[in-house]
């Protein structure tokens, strides 16, 4: 089921384009990674699913409908440049934004103690922002995001600033929100949490889309056909039987007779091939696929996308 | 509640609840308490009661000086026909005397009195001794003419000239009295300028506030930008008028405990004898009957219904506008000091607006008044002035009124598109020129 569409947005600055036709789908309860390096124009996009600013073109879908203005009241939006009222007290800081989002007094109050229950942090009520830390600010600022329990949460690079406890902790809340059903939105620069969390993805250069997928079709589409083979034997044996039709990436010797050799297929060869090839030279102890990981396919998809709009900027200069 | 009153709910208890809210609300009423328990306290104190001694080797007074039914006068005159001078007036002898005064012939010539205090005495107690001298002298000096002392007073009487107006003959707006009443519009027009300093400056601190606390991007996931924006304004202005009519309550408030603590012991003749020192050093004028004039300007000739009405209109007309164009400062700022550079073409106008409310005073219907009083970016602190000194009729003052309106509408649309684009900035400062690019999106 879908849960946010958009679709061909266009948004353009004084001088620049932010978002080039721009389109992508999540469903509803997975977690989305949105990726891009920085000014590729994803917090333009999320501004725009935010309805802080408008596109130039193109259109929001929000559960197959066209979004409208009382929407946000659905989405939770933790900004990557976030903060709170410094000289307001942690109680009326909260109470306010959950009222902003349209819960009543009571509802708002009901709320904000079930998840500083949870948190463990009901000491803090009366504390004003000035006196927390900053990790404690972020707690906060994370309730605040999903007290009024929307269906689409937004977080832009929510682990920023975050010590190894918090992080742990604000990735089991996501999960958790997760299972009850809430699709999540992710924008991030740290890719391990991508690999670990992110159902689907969506890869922003430059303003314009060029990878978007599930996570396994990703990662399928940018596999290199390299696999590791861990083998009993001589090396300069196993790379010899190996000629023009597969490329010995890397080689590693295990101990005395143990090898493990990183093989890339080339051509049309199968991994049948290889083994058929190797086999009567070494002894094959164990082989499986060497995928690509999201920092690997990152780096290589805006540096081919980088690479190839240098080179067609290149080609308009001849 | 819908969303902008949370937001001014919150812009303005936050305020109010501010200890320098509450410091400076309380605390200006007080000091103005203050200055008027002093004042009095030390028109108390000065009530000491002088001994003069008049020098007369001519026998001019006659050892006598007409002092009427006074029951508490200030001094008492005693005679010595001895010519002291002033040496012999500084030895033991004399040491009982306050105030040594040396009249002569000569005295009547000169037309000139001269008096020797070692205490200074104050006003009421100096013109009660230069009166009675005076009286009793001009009697001498009548007689020694031949002229009746009726006959004098009526050729000493000096003509006034009276300036009216061809519009206005029965005489209500002479040009003295409308500057006297244009004085206290004058004041208005500061409390005005000062109002619009200090309120549109917290609207722009407000905004960078957010900016720089980075929590504007929250607010703004939940609320229009505008809505954000006019909550603020609205808010802020609002403390503005709260801190005014606490001004107004205390003050009230204060001066009738002050004149009830102090006055209610006193006799009345005191408290005039004090009313006229006051007045006395406030006004240039020199005689009785200046207090009887204040008093009819300030209680009779000040409409000040009408005149509390327009301050409020005007105060919150003026915010708005200027609260708006500094909203747009504080959103193209990433700091207090961009902040400093950004305001300066705001300021320059505004300062220059302070400086014709003052060239403007008893020229109330100059065209610097005339044109100040409707041009929006003016009126709020001319128009007052001229509405005090009773030079502008009902269409003027509405004129003005709906120019203003309207000037704020078109600020308030203006700041509401920079506004959105400027708070999203983060890290960098805006020039003008690209503010009225941001005009153009």
């Amino acid at each position: 089921m879908e849960m946010l569409r958009v679709d061909n947005i266009v948004k353009q600055y004084a001088g620049h384009t932010a978002l080039d036709n721009v389109s992508i789908q999540t469903k509803k309860g997975e977690i989305f990674g949105l990726l891009g390096p920085n000014g590729a124009g994803k917090t333009s996009l999320i501004r725009i699913i935010n309805q802080i600013t408008g596109p130039d073109s193109g259109q929001i879908f929000l559960e197959g409908r066209e979004i409208k203005r009382s929407d946000i009241e659905f989405i939770g939006y933790l900004p990557e440049e976030r903060g709170l009222y410094k000289k307001m007290k942690v109680r009326d800081q909260v109470m306010y934004f959950a009222r902003l989002k349209g819960l009543t007094k009571t509802e708002a109050k009901k709320r904000l103690e079930y998840w500083f229950e949870k948190f463990e942090i009901t000491s803090w009520f009366d504390k004003k922002v000035e006196e927390l830390s900053k990790g404690m600010a972020q707690k906060i600022q994370f309730i605040i995001t999903v007290l009024h329990d929307p269906k689409l949460l937004i977080l832009d690079e929510p682990f920023s600033g975050f010590d190894p406890i918090n992080t742990e902790l604000i990735k089991r809340e996501i999960l958790a929100l997760k299972e009850k059903g809430t699709s999540i939105m992710l924008s991030t620069h740290n890719m391990n949490s991508v690999e670990e969390i992110c159902d689907s993805i969506a890869l922003i250069n430059k303003s314009k889309l060029i990878v978007e997928g599930g996570l396994k079709e990703v990662k399928s589409q940018y596999r290199s056909h390299t696999y590791a083979v861990q083998f009993k034997g001589m090396m300069f044996g196993f790379a010899n039987a190996l000629f023009a039709d597969f490329s010995l990436e890397h080689s590693e010797q295990i101990d005395d007779d143990t090898a493990v050799a990183h093989v890339k297929l080339l051509k049309e060869n199968k991994l049948n091939d290889l083994l058929k090839t190797v086999m009567p030279v070494v002894e094959i102890e164990s082989v499986h696929e060497i995928m690509p990981t999201m920092n690997d396919i990152f780096i290589q998809a805006v540096t081919e996308d980088s690479g190839e709009s240098i080179k067609q900027e290149g080609g308009e200069d001849e | 509640m819908s969303k902008i009153g949370l937001i001014i709910n919150r812009e303005y208890t936050s305020r109010v609840k501010k200890k320098s809210f509450i410091v400076l609300t309380i605390l200006v009423p007080i000091l103005i308490g203050a200055v008027g328990f002093a004042a009095i306290w030390i028109g108390m104190k000065e009530q000491k009661h002088f001994k003069v001694l008049v020098s007369d080797p001519d026998d001019i007074c006659g050892g006598k000086i007409f002092v009427g039914q006074d029951e508490h006068p200030p001094a008492t005159f005693y005679f010595t026909p001895d010519d002291l001078g002033p040496d012999l007036f500084d030895t033991e002898e004399y040491k009982d005397y306050d105030v040594y005064v040396g009249v002569g012939k000569n005295t009547i010539t000169n037309k000139t009195i001269k008096a020797i205090h070692r205490d200074e005495p104050n006003l009421n107690t100096q013109k009660y001794i230069s009166n009675k001298l005076e009286m009793r002298l001009e009697e001498y000096f009548a007689i020694d003419q031949g002229v009746s002392l009726t006959t004098y007073r009526k050729i000493k009487q000096s003509f006034k000239f009276v300036l009216q107006d061809i519009e206005d003959i029965d005489g209500e707006n002479d040009s003295d009295r409308k500057a006297k009443a244009q004085a206290v519009g004058f004041a208005f027009s500061i409390l005005i300028f000062v109002f619009l300093m200090v309120y549109a400056g917290q609207v722009m601190r407000g905004v960078l506030e957010e900016k720089t606390s980075r929590v504007v991007e929250i607010v703004v996931s939940s609320v229009k930008p505008f809505e954000l924006m006019m909550g603020k304004i609205i808010a802020i202005g609002l403390v503005g008028l709260t801190q005014f009519l606490i001004w107004i309550v205390l003050i009230i408030v204060i001066l009738l405990g002050v004149q009830a603590f102090f006055l209610a012991d006193m006799d009345p003749a005191a408290i005039q004898a004090m009313t006229e020192t006051q007045m006395g050093t406030e006004l240039t004028g020199n005689a009785v009957g200046n207090d009887n004039e204040i008093a009819a300007l300030i209680f009779e000739q000040i409409q000040w219904p009408v005149l509390l009405t327009l301050f409020v209109i005007y105060f919150l007309g003026g915010y708005l506008l200027y609260g708006s164009i500094f909203a747009i400062v504080g959103s193209a700022s990433d700091s207090e000091t961009d902040t400093q550079q950004l305001i300066i073409p705001v300021m320059i106008p505004l300062m220059f607006v302070y400086f014709i409310s003052f060239s403007i005073l008893g020229n109330p219907d100059g065209p610097a008044a005339v044109w100040g009083s409707q041009i929006p970016f003016s009126s709020p602190i001319i128009m007052l002035q001229r509405v005090a000194a009773g030079t502008v009729n009902g269409v003027e003052v509405a004129i003005s009124v709906v120019l203003l309106i309207g000037t704020f509408i078109f600020t308030t649309y203006l700041a509401a598109k920079v506004y959105r684009v400027g708070i999203l900035m983060y890290g960098k400062k805006a020039s003008w020129k690209e503010i009225f690019k941001w005009l153009k999106h």
